[in-house]
C-alpha cells in the first residue's frame, strides 16, 4: 500500500512508532530484572508477536479496501477446532496444519463473498461472524467428539512446530514477502483506490467487487498463517474461550500503525510496528511491576490517546474537506 | 423490515419454544397464568438490554455505533458494588454510579464529536479501556452488596424494572417521537454535511446522544445488579452484540437516518425469547440433537444480525415513521 512515496501522515506515524519502539526497548533493558535477560526478551518477541502481526497483515489490506473483518478471532477459533479435531483423530501433523490454514483462508474468503453478494456493510457481516463462527466451532466440536468437555488437548510436540520453533521464521518470511509485494504489485494499489473512492474506481474501469474479494482472499492467506501460529502455540484448544478479544488487539495494532479505518491509506510496515509497540508496552509494564489488572486499561488508554490525538490533528482539514 | 413482521415473529417464536419445552395447558386460566409469569420474567431479565437498546437505536440513527455499552455497564456495576451495603448505598453508590456512567458516555461523545474519532474505533478503544478499569476496580473478586441494600431488589423485579422500562419507552420514547431532537438526529445520521449546513449543532447532538447512552447504561446497571445480585470484572461480556442485533432486527438502519423505538422493543423481546427458549429446550436438545442447544444461540445471533440488516437494506425505506 506504499507504492511510491509514503504520505506525510504515514511517514510521520512510522517514525513515531519506530522511535516509540526503540524507547520502549530501552525502557525494558533498564527495567529487566535479575534472572531474565534482554536477549531473551528479544528472542521471545518473534513468536509472541507473530499471531497479532500476521492477523494484522490480513486486516490491513481489508481495511485499506474500505472494509473490515471483526470476525478474525472467531475464524481462528474455527480453524483451531478443526485442527484439534483432526489431532484427536490422530491425523499426521502436516494435513492438520494445512486444514487449519485452509479453514481460516476459506472463511475469510467466504466473508468477502457475503459482503459482495448481500451488499451488507462488512462491519455487520463480520460482527455477525464474530458470534456465528464461535458457535459453529462449538457445534463442530460437539458433533465430532463424543462427550466433548469444552477443551481439545494437543499434547504431542510435533503438532506445535509452527507456533513454537518456526513462528519467528514464518513471521519474517510473511512480513518480507508482504512488504515486497506491497511495494511492487498492482493489487494493493487497487485496494487503496477502492478504499479512497468506489465511484472513481468504477469510472476507471475497475470492478470494485472483485477488488474487495481479492482483499479478503489475500487477507485469508495471512489469517491462515496467523491461525496456524496461534493454534500451535497452545496446549489446550477451548472453542468457547480461546482468542477472546484477539480482534481488538489486532485492530488496535492496525490503527496504531496508521491505517485509515475508512480505507484508502495504510501500510504493512505500520501494522507490524504498531503490533510491536503494543507488545513492548505490555512487556515493559510487566517488567516494571505494573499489576496485570492495570495492563488492559493502560493498553486501551494508549489506543484511545494515539487515535484521539491523531484524529484531533486532522479534524480541521477533514471539516474543511467535508464542507468544500 | 416490515413492522408487522416483528410481533408475528415473536408470537411464532413463543409458540415454537413453548411446544418444544413440552409445556401443556389444561385450561385458559392456566395458560394465562403461565404467560403472565413468563412475560414478567422476560421483562425483568431483558430490562438492561431494553434500556441499552433504546440508547443504541438513537446512536445508530446518527450513523454511529457504541461497542462499549457492555463494558460501560459492567464498570458502573463494579464501581457501585465497591461501596458498603446498607441504607447509605442510595446516597453514595447510586449518585456516584450515575455520575460515572454519564462521564463514560460523555467520554465516548467527546472522542466522536470533538476529536472526530470514527465511532467504531472510539468505542472499540473505550470498550477495552472500560473493561480494563473493571479489572482494576475488582481484580478477581466477585462482590454482592446489593442484597443488603434496603429496597434495591425491587429494581430487579417486575415492579421496578417494568416501571423503568415503561418510563423510558413510553414517556421518553413518546416525547422523542414528537421531538425536534429526533428529526435532527435522523438528519445528521442521513447526511451529516447537510445537517451542518441546516444549522444543526452536530457535535452537540452527538455528545448528547452518547451521554444519554451513559445514563441508560446506569439504569441498566441498576436493573442488572438488582436481579443478578453479584458482579465481577468479566460481567456482561458480549452484551453489545445482543443489543446491536436487537436494534437492527427492530428495523434501525446501521447506516443511520432511520430507526424505530417500537421496532427495537420487539427486537429485544425476540432475542430474549430466543435466549430463554434455548435454555428451556436444553433437555429436548440433549436427546434430539448431536450438539448442545445453547451453542446454537451464537449462530442464531449472527444469522439474525445479517438477516435484519439485509431486510432493512432491501426495504430501502426507513422502517420507522417518515421524517417530519
Amino acid at each position: 500500500m506504499t507504492h511510491g512515496r509514503l504520505s506525510p501522515f504515514l511517514r510521520q506515524r512510522l517514525l513515531f512508532l519506530l522511535a516509540g519502539n526503540v524507547a520502549l526497548l530501552a525502557a525494558i533493558a533498564v527495567t529487566v530484572k535479575q534472572g531474565g535477560s534482554f536477549g531473551e526478551v528479544l528472542a521471545r518477541c518473534g513468536p509472541n508477536v507473530a499471531p497479532v502481526v500476521l492477523a494484522g497483515l490480513s486486516l490491513t489490506g481489508i481495511i485499506c479496501a474500505g472494509a473490515i473483518d471483526l470476525s478474525i478471532a472467531s475464524i481462528i477459533v474455527v480453524a483451531g477446532t478443526v485442527f484439534g479435531i483432526l489431532v484427536h483423530r490422530q491425523w499426521p501433523p502436516l494435513p492438520c496444519f494445512a486444514a487449519c490454514a485452509l479453514t481460516a483462508w476459506g472463511l475469510s474468503a467466504w466473508n468477502g463473498f457475503l459482503v459482495r453478494r448481500l451488499n451488507v456493510p462488512a462491519i455487520i457481516i463480520t460482527l455477525a461472524g464474530l458470534a456465528l463462527y464461535r458457535g459453529v466451532a462449538l457445534i463442530l466440536a460437539d458433533v465430532a467428539i463424543p462427550n466433548f468437555g469444552g477443551s481439545l488437548d494437543v499434547p504431542q510436540e510435533a503438532y506445535h512446530a509452527p507456533g513454537k520453533q518456526l513462528a519467528g521464521w514464518i513471521l519474517l518470511a510473511a512480513l518480507v514477502g508482504a512488504l515486497v509485494w506491497e511495494w511492487f504489485a498492482r493489487t494493493p494499489r487497487r485496494w487503496l483506490a477502492l478504499g479512497s473512492s468506489e465511484e472513481a474506481c468504477r469510472l476507471a474501469g475497475l470492478d470494485p467487487r472483485a477488488i474487495l474479494q481479492s482483499a479478503f482472499n489475500v487477507g485469508g492467506f495471512f489469517l491462515g498463517l496467523a491461525a496456524l501460529v496461534y493454534v500451535t502455540q497452545i496446549q489446550f484448544i477451548e472453542p468457547a474461550r480461546m482468542a477472546l478479544g484477539f480482534e481488538l488487539q489486532v485492530i488496535g495494532a492496525v490503527i496504531l500503525g496508521g491505517t485509515n479505518i475508512f480505507g484508502g491509506e495504510g501500510s504493512y510496515a505500520g501494522t507490524a510496528l504498531g503490533a510491536l509497540f503494543l507488545y513492548f508496552t505490555s512487556q515493559w509494564m510487566t517488567y516494571a511491576g505494573i499489576s496485570p489488572y492495570f495492563q488492559e486499561a493502560i493498553t486501551g488508554a494508549i489506543i484511545i490517546a494515539v487515535i484521539g490525538l491523531d484524529c484531533a490533528l486532522h479534524r480541521r482539514r477533514k471539516l474543511l474537506e467535508e464542507l468544500a | 423490515m416490515r413492522r408487522w413482521l416483528l410481533p408475528l415473529l415473536l408470537l411464532l417464536e413463543i409458540a415454537l419454544f413453548t411446544s418444544i419445552s413440552g409445556q401443556s395447558f389444561h385450561s385458559f386460566g392456566e395458560a394465562l397464568s403461565y404467560f403472565r409469569s413468563y412475560f414478567s420474567d422476560l421483562l425483568c431479565q431483558s430490562a438492561p438490554v431494553l434500556l441499552l437498546a433504546f440508547g443504541m437505536t438513537l446512536v445508530l440513527m446518527t450513523a454511529g455505533i457504541d461497542l462499549s455499552v457492555g463494558s460501560m455497564v459492567a464498570l458502573v456495576a463494579c464501581v457501585i458494588s465497591s461501596f458498603p451495603a446498607g441504607p447509605g448505598f442510595w446516597w453514595t453508590a447510586v449518585p456516584a454510579g450515575l455520575g460515572l456512567a454519564m462521564l463514560l458516555g460523555a467520554t465516548n461523545g467527546v472522542l466522536i464529536a470533538r476529536l472526530d474519532v470514527p465511532p467504531i474505533i472510539a468505542t472499540l478503544g473505550t470498550m477495552i479501556f472500560y473493561r480494563g478499569l473493571c479489572f482494576v476496580v475488582m481484580g478477581d473478586l466477585e462482590k454482592s452488596p446489593f442484597l443488603d441494600v434496603p429496597g434495591y431488589e425491587t429494581l430487579g423485579q417486575f415492579v421496578g424494572a417494568g416501571v423503568l422500562v415503561a418510563v423510558v419507552f413510553l414517556l421518553g420514547g413518546g416525547w422523542f417521537d414528537c421531538s425536534r431532537w429526533r428529526r435532527e438526529l435522523l438528519m445528521l445520521g442521513g447526511n451529516r454535511v447537510a445537517a451542518r449546513y441546516a444549522g444543526i449543532p452536530v457535535d452537540r447532538r452527538i455528545l448528547e446522544v452518547y451521554t444519554l447512552v451513559g445514563l441508560l447504561g446506569f439504569l441498566a446497571a441498576l436493573c442488572f445488579t438488582a436481579r443478578n445480585g453479584s458482579v465481577s470484572a468479566s460481567t456482561l461480556t458480549g452484551l453489545e452484540l445482543q443489543v446491536i442485533v436487537a436494534v437492527v432486527l427492530g428495523g434501525t438502519r446501521v447506516q443511520g437516518g432511520a430507526g424505530s423505538l417500537s421496532g427495537t422493543f420487539f427486537g429485544v423481546l425476540i432475542i430474549a425469547v430466543m435466549d430463554e427458549g434455548l435454555r428451556g429446550a436444553a433437555r429436548w436438545g440433549d436427546t434430539h440433537l448431536p450438539f448442545k442447544l445453547s451453542h446454537l444461540e451464537y449462530v442464531l445471533l449472527g444469522a439474525l444480525l445479517v438477516l435484519g440488516v439485509w431486510l432493512n437494506n432491501r426495504a430501502g425505506q426507513p422502517t420507522g415513521r417518515p421524517t417530519r
